[in-house]
């Protein structure tokens, strides 16, 4: 009778949560669900995108001067707006049409100038109606002192350069970085759960004293990481294929050359990033004995997960080179989400990320060994929930 | 001789102490039982055994060198939390638990079949564990000790909750497992069933092993008593004798001092004697005896 190895070991566990997992219908329901997140988040970026750039202005007899400056300053910003002659602003037919919605606002010069909307005025418009207001009345002053307000808005006149060409793909590169950041996220959390929830399962069905009869705590956690691991991989990599076959047949994504640097660099932190939240889920799980008690341990792991989430998808898309990002994507428990996002936008140089990767591994090493005893000593051990000094303590 | 020895364990747990110096063997082709009220140390010993938990001293020995994590694997187990996947099927349960022990694939398959068979659950092994009756799982998990064809046999009260059925299947493989040659060592509650299945006994009290020994052997290590039957009131004077019972012509005596050879004389001077039997205590008296000492 030939021994086991510790890689047999590890193997047969990981062969095992792989095919339970990828048998479940957890996973094929995870996928459905990702790919309906993903459309829903397409068709509000869409409608965003796509969002009323057409205003319907109404405007009163006294206010009648400004129309054609308000037409050709419409064309310009590319905004449709339809012009609606009305009585007066306060008055039945301004304000009902206000209240029905058929109008968005009402321009009126009684003595000053006001524009009326029903609780707001859309800010593209009130900025479109003041800008030419405000121009209109300079450009009357500039006349009666004597000016040609063609030369001095020429002399006023800002020239917007860059020194480095601007990036075509940009509009594509953000929208992978908010894919990559949504897909890790969701990946790390689902999988990170489901290694704490795998290993409470051991725990409460009380399997892994026959498990741990026949080998060692480390190893069964090994294989347990590396086997769900691989499923939220596999996982990745469909949807990643997913997306990109659907984008280029769409024409959604117009420039599939970014999405292959990007899916790579998706696929290395997913991997820092799972194997970093994974371990300390591990531990997590094995400190409690029933599925219910583990929510309110795990929640705080959220945190590091979440706070680089939110950056990713709300900060860098306006300003890629945000100071408190760039710094937080060094941070080991941020930089999965975060650095991918920034090499996806195309901001991070290569040494920045190759930084990031060393950091981040160093601290799996150092968490991993934590997990690893807080693992050793707790998973046996049923009832009341383990202490951090118990969990923690040597042998 | 491949024997298993039980040398000295001590185990504390923060202040209290769950075992103090506990030492058996358990010979090869022996069923030994182990028996002690809740509490007493037989699952911290077992689970020691089994390398599940540490001792803080003494050591467990296999075929004459401390047993390690290679020859534990050829260990079939039997927790006392009874515990598999509830969610994976009997046969890839099984097969899985088969392989962990190094077995090959093809083996392990062979294995399944044979066990499920025997135990008569062969054709639940495409259903959910979580699907089958307690007492049904109660057979799976016995299935999971046996399939790596173990070397030795630990089993944690294998015959709680199973129904009589079942306990004559578990009794008739546990002998034969002995009779393959297998040290088999299993606790249990139901003494009665211990006392006609086992080779020896093992008392366990507060951690402390009490007494070791075959069930005439601990008979012959305890106090000796004699059932007679003949004339009343006769004993209550009789020196070097006390009283255990007496109810009309039937009388109990246990020999303090005296031999039984005086207590006959004595009980043939009250009157003719028609029954004199030395009183051989089933392993429940015994074991009374034997936890109140």
């Amino acid at each position: 009778m030939s021994g086991l190895s510790p890689q047999q070991a590890i193997g047969l566990v990981a062969r095992r949560e792989f095919t339970t997992q990828v048998r479940s219908r957890s996973f094929a329901v995870g996928i459905v669900i990702s790919l309906v997140i993903f459309g829903v988040y397409a068709l509000i970026f869409q409608f965003i995108g796509s969002r009323t750039s057409s205003d319907s202005l109404g405007v009163t007899p006294a206010a009648q001067s400004m129309v054609p400056a308000l037409q050709q300053a419409a064309t310009v910003a590319g905004r449709t707006l339809t012009v609606v002659d009305v009585s007066a602003a306060e008055g039945a037919e301004g304000a009902d049409q206000l209240l029905s919605g058929d109008l968005d606002a009402v321009l009126d010069h009684p003595s000053g100038w006001t524009l009326t909307g029903r609780d707001a005025v859309g800010s593209e418009l009130q900025v479109l109606v003041s800008t030419v207001v405000r121009q209109a009345t300079l450009d009357q002053a500039l006349q009666a002192a004597g000016q040609n307000p063609a030369t001095v808005a020429a002399a006023g006149a800002v020239a917007v350069q860059t020194l480095e060409p601007e990036d075509p793909e940009r509009g594509q590169r953000l929208g992978l970085a908010i894919v990559t950041s949504v897909l890790l996220f969701m990946s790390l959390i689902g999988y990170g759960s489901a290694v704490a929830q795998g290993v409470v399962e051991e725990k409460s069905s009380r399997v892994v004293e026959l498990l741990l009869s026949t080998i060692r705590p480390l190893h069964l956690l090994a294989g347990k990481v590396l086997g769900l691991g691989a499923v939220g991989l596999l996982q990745l990599l469909i949807l990643g294929a997913i997306g990109v076959v659907v984008g280029s047949v769409t024409g959604v994504l117009s420039a599939p050359s970014a999405a292959g640097p990007a899916l790579v660099a998706a696929v290395i932190w997913y991997l820092l990033g799972f194997f970093l939240y994974a371990s300390v889920y591990a531990a997590a799980g094995s400190m409690v004995s029933r599925q219910e008690e583990l929510q309110s341990l795990v929640a705080p792991i959220m945190f590091p997960l979440l706070l680089p989430f939110i950056f990713a998808v709300s900060v860098l898309p306006g300003d890629p080179r945000n100071t408190l990002a760039t710094v937080l994507s060094f941070v080991p428990f941020f930089s999965p989400t975060l650095m991918p996002a920034r090499q996806a936008l195309g901001v991070a140089p290569w040494w920045q990320v190759l930084i990031a990767i060393l950091l981040t591994a160093a601290t799996i090493v150092a968490v991993v060994a934590v997990a690893a005893r807080i693992y050793r000593n707790s998973v046996l051990r049923t009832g009341a929930r383990v202490s951090w000094s118990e969990a923690l303590r040597s042998s | 001789m491949i024997v298993l020895d039980i040398g000295g364990l001590r185990k504390r747990f923060g202040t209290r102490t769950a075992l103090e110096d506990v030492t058996f063997s358990v010979r090869p082709g022996e069923v030994f039982g182990f028996v002690g009220s809740n509490g007493a140390g037989k699952t911290t010993t077992m689970r020691i055994v089994l390398g599940v938990l540490s001792a803080d001293a003494g050591e467990v020995r296999w075929k004459g060198t401390a047993i390690d994590a290679e020859a534990r694997r050829r260990i079939g187990y039997m927790p006392e939390e009874r515990g598999l996947y509830p969610k994976m099927k009997v046969g890839e349960q099984l097969a899985y638990l088969a392989r962990l022990h190094a077995v090959s694939a093809a083996d392990a398959a062979a294995a399944v079949t044979r066990w499920t068979e025997r135990l008569g659950v062969a054709e639940r092994v495409g259903d959910e564990v979580q699907k089958l009756s307690l007492g049904n799982q109660q057979r799976v998990q016995l299935c999971a000790a046996l399939v790596h064809d173990p070397e030795i046999l630990v089993l944690d009260e294998p015959f709680s909750g199973l129904d009589p059925t079942a306990v004559e299947v578990m009794s008739r493989v546990l002998r034969d497992k002995a009779d393959e040659g297998v040290p088999v060592v299993f606790s249990s509650h139901q003494l009665d069933l211990v006392e006609r299945l086992c080779d020896r006994v093992g008392i366990i009290a507060a951690g402390r092993m009490v007494a070791v020994g075959s069930v005439p052997e601990l008979r012959s290590g305890g106090v000796s008593r004699i059932d007679v039957v003949g004339p009343r009131d006769w004993a209550g004077a009789v020196p070097g004798v006390s009283v255990v019972s007496e109810d009309g012509p039937h009388t109990r005596v246990e020999l303090a001092g005296a031999s039984d050879q005086d207590v006959l004389a004595a009980a043939l001077a009250a009157g003719p004697v028609h029954e004199f039997t030395p009183h051989r205590p089933p392993l429940t008296e015994l074991y009374k005896d034997v936890v109140s000492r």
